[in-house]
């Protein structure tokens, strides 16, 4: 087996709302190996965006910590968490993934933009990936033109800007119809293939299952079978 | 940077509401300029008031202001009523006196145009006041006859040169009399620039009011002692009322001063107000968002960027109300003369402010001196215009602060589940 990308050690999440709380993440102990396209699958509720958040650094652990490429991000103040989500992860939501003023090209720089790339250089390597997307001719298309595919097509395109190690998608074909979502799986076999980019996917769509290397079966908060 | 773009297309997105955020700003940028350029204008008028004074200490004047009536339209005014000149001595002989110059003014008709004449002797005018800023040509020479010095605005006006003459009737049967035009003087204001001087001999001999005089200007040993001098004259020659422009300048700066604060805080509370639209429709922009702030921080935004952003659109909303603040406000000082002019004719006229401020130590004629000045013509200067229009730009950057924080502070996953 490759060398591991993400390791979670005793990993749990406990929301508290008032009075009342939630045991959502319960000692996950989660490998995934570098240049995978892992699957992770479960029922509504069984703690699968949690899990996701907490990869990409957008929320911190009750306990537990998690490695990425060995770095506990765990242990991250908040701005290190926006350079490690900035750098290190991309990210693709179920849906609404885009800035609705921005045009499809703008929104595969905003990445750069953050990171303080100049202009020229962003807007030739957002068009680039563009490109790699399939979707150089819609560069100028605000997210409201764009179909559905073609949104998470652009919002791949913005995960992968910074050449990050991992893409975290959660449900990203939850909206499509199933040749939609055949088109994005193959873009982000594509993409794997070429790249070697970890992607961790969140789904419930037998037709990215199919298309993962590994699936991760989680319920009520645990790691089920690896 | 996209922060602009986003703020800008989200202002145009909302079109409706960015105005009536605009417009709140607006409201208040402009009362707050028109204020201003008001409080600008009475400023400058109030300073050359004082220097239409002349560079004289105090001024002696008859205790009764105007000899035949309100005098006709604008321009046209009343003419002075008269001392005798007896009381030069009188006024001469007063402890701290260094120099006096007596001078008749009255209003005339030059070339059919009407204004203000001032008989003057040329020798003791120069020495109590310092003379007038001579353009071209010369003042007046002692004894000289029939020689006239007009100001450089109403040469213009008249299309004359020097070395041309020009005829001044005062209106009374047979009293018409050619002169001729030895030099221009300029002060800068156009009003005060309609004015002519002639010797005192000339102009009492146009009159026929011989042994005549309208007013006394004194120059007294030292500027410390003024008001002493002042009140001496007050008590030794009875019937006169004395000013000091000096002591009218700091009554006029201290009721300016007070003004300005009292406008300031109008247009202040009216900027409140519209600042609170501002507020209003900045938390609508940032609840709105919360979806496109979590998709942000998830690709990577420090809380600073989400703040630039929000600042960016309400700095924007400021900039533009501030812009057309300005603009709405000059327009609106612009039109002001043209509003007010049917009813305070009388502060607009030229020299109009003269004789209200010939009041005993501008005692008791507060509110002459005041409705003088206020019914004027609002100064648009530069320094008012960056304040009002950094001023909105402010505004919006303070009341987007709360918002823009707010959006900032969003936790990315709370954010991301909002749809
Ligand atoms: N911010 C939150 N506050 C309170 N409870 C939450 C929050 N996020 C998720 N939960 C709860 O945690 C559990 C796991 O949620 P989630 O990770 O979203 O599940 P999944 O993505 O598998 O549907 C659920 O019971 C959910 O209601
Ligand atoms: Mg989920």
């Amino acid at each position: 087996m490759s060398r591991l990308i993400v390791r979670t050690v005793d990993l749990s999440k406990v929301y508290r709302r008032g009075k009342v709380s939630v045991l959502a993440l319960r000692n996950v102990n989660l490998q995934i190996a570098a240049g995978e396209i892992a699957g992770i699958m479960g029922p509504s509720g069984s703690g699968k965006t949690t899990l996701l958040n907490l990869i990409g650094g957008l929320d911190k652990p009750t306990n537990g910590r998690i490695f990425v490429d060995g770095v506990d991000i765990t242990a991250l103040g908040e701005r290190e968490l926006a350079d490690y989500r900035l750098k290190k992860v991309g990210f693709v939501f179920q849906f609404y993934n885009l800035i609705p003023t921005l045009t499809a090209l703008e929104n595969v720089e905003i990445p750069l933009a953050l990171a303080g790339v100049p202009k020229n250089e962003r807007r030739e390597r957002a068009l680039n990936l563009l490109k790699m997307v399939g979707l150089e001719d819609r560069a100028e298309h605000k997210p409201d033109e764009l179909s559905g595919g073609e949104q998470q097509r652009v919002a791949i395109a913005r995960a992968l800007i910074n050449n990050p190690s991992i893409v975290l998608a959660d449900e990203p074909t939850g909206d499509l119809d199933s040749k939609s979502a055949l088109a994005l799986m193959n873009l982000i076999k594509d993409l794997n293939r070429r790249n070697g980019q970890t992607f961790i996917i969140v789904t419930h769509d037998p037709i990215v299952a199919e298309r993962c290397t590994k699936i991760y079966t989680i319920r009520d908060g645990q790691i089920e079978s690896a | 940077m996209f922060v602009w773009s986003i703020a800008v297309r989200n202002l145009r997105r909302r079109r409706l509401r960015t105005a009536l955020t605009v417009s709140g700003i607006v409201v208040g940028i402009s009362m707050m300029f028109i204020l201003l350029s008001l409080v600008s204008g009475m400023e400058s008028q109030a300073r050359s008031m004082v220097r239409a004074l002349g560079g004289a200490d105090i001024i002696v004047s008859n205790s009764t202001s105007f000899r035949n009536g309100m005098g006709g339209p604008l321009g046209a005014l009343p003419s002075p009523s008269t001392l005798d000149e007896s009381i030069v001595d009188a006024i001469g002989g007063i402890q701290g006196v260094y120099a006096i110059s007596p001078q008749f003014s009255f209003s005339c008709s030059i070339n059919g145009r009407r204004i203000t004449v001032y008989g003057v002797e040329p020798k003791s005018y120069e020495i109590v006041t310092g003379g007038l800023n001579i353009a071209e040509g010369r003042f007046l020479i002692e004894n000289s006859n029939r020689e006239i010095v007009l100001g450089k605005a109403l040469m213009e006006f008249l299309n004359l040169t020097v070395g041309q003459t020009v005829s001044l009737n005062t209106g009374q049967e047979g009293r018409e009399q050619t002169f001729n035009i030895v030099g221009v003087f300029e002060t800068g204001m156009f009003f005060q620039e309609y004015a002519a001087y002639i010797t005192l001999a000339d102009a009492q001999n146009i009159t026929g009011e011989y042994g005549l005089i309208t007013q006394i200007l004194v120059k007294c040993e030292d500027p410390s002692i003024v008001n002493d001098v002042a009140s001496a004259i007050s008590s030794t020659v009875p019937g006169v009322r004395v000013t000091t422009p000096t002591a009218v300048l700091q009554q006029a700066n201290q009721m300016l001063n007070t003004l300005t604060m009292f406008f300031a805080t109008i247009g202040l509370v009216a900027l409140f107000a519209g600042s609170f639209g501002v507020v209003n429709t900045m938390m609508m922009s940032v609840t709105e968002r919360t979806r496109e702030i979590g998709i942000l921080k998830a690709i990577g935004a420090k809380s600073y960027d989400i703040m630039k952003i929000f600042l960016a659109e309400s700095l924007l909303i400021g900039l533009i109300g501030g812009g057309a603040g300005v603009a709405a406000g000059s327009i609106l000082a612009y039109l002001f003369p043209t509003l007010t002019s049917g009813i305070f004719a009388i502060g607009i006229s030229p020299f109009g402010m003269r004789n209200p401020f010939s009041g005993a130590a501008g005692r008791g004629w507060g509110s002459r001196a005041t409705s003088a000045i206020i019914f004027t013509t609002p100064a648009i200067t530069p320094i008012n215009i960056i304040v009002c229009f950094s001023l909105g730009a402010f505004v919006g950057i303070l009341a987007g602060l709360y918002p823009a924080w707010r959006a900032s502070r969003m936790r990315p996953v709370e954010a991301l589940r909002h749809v």
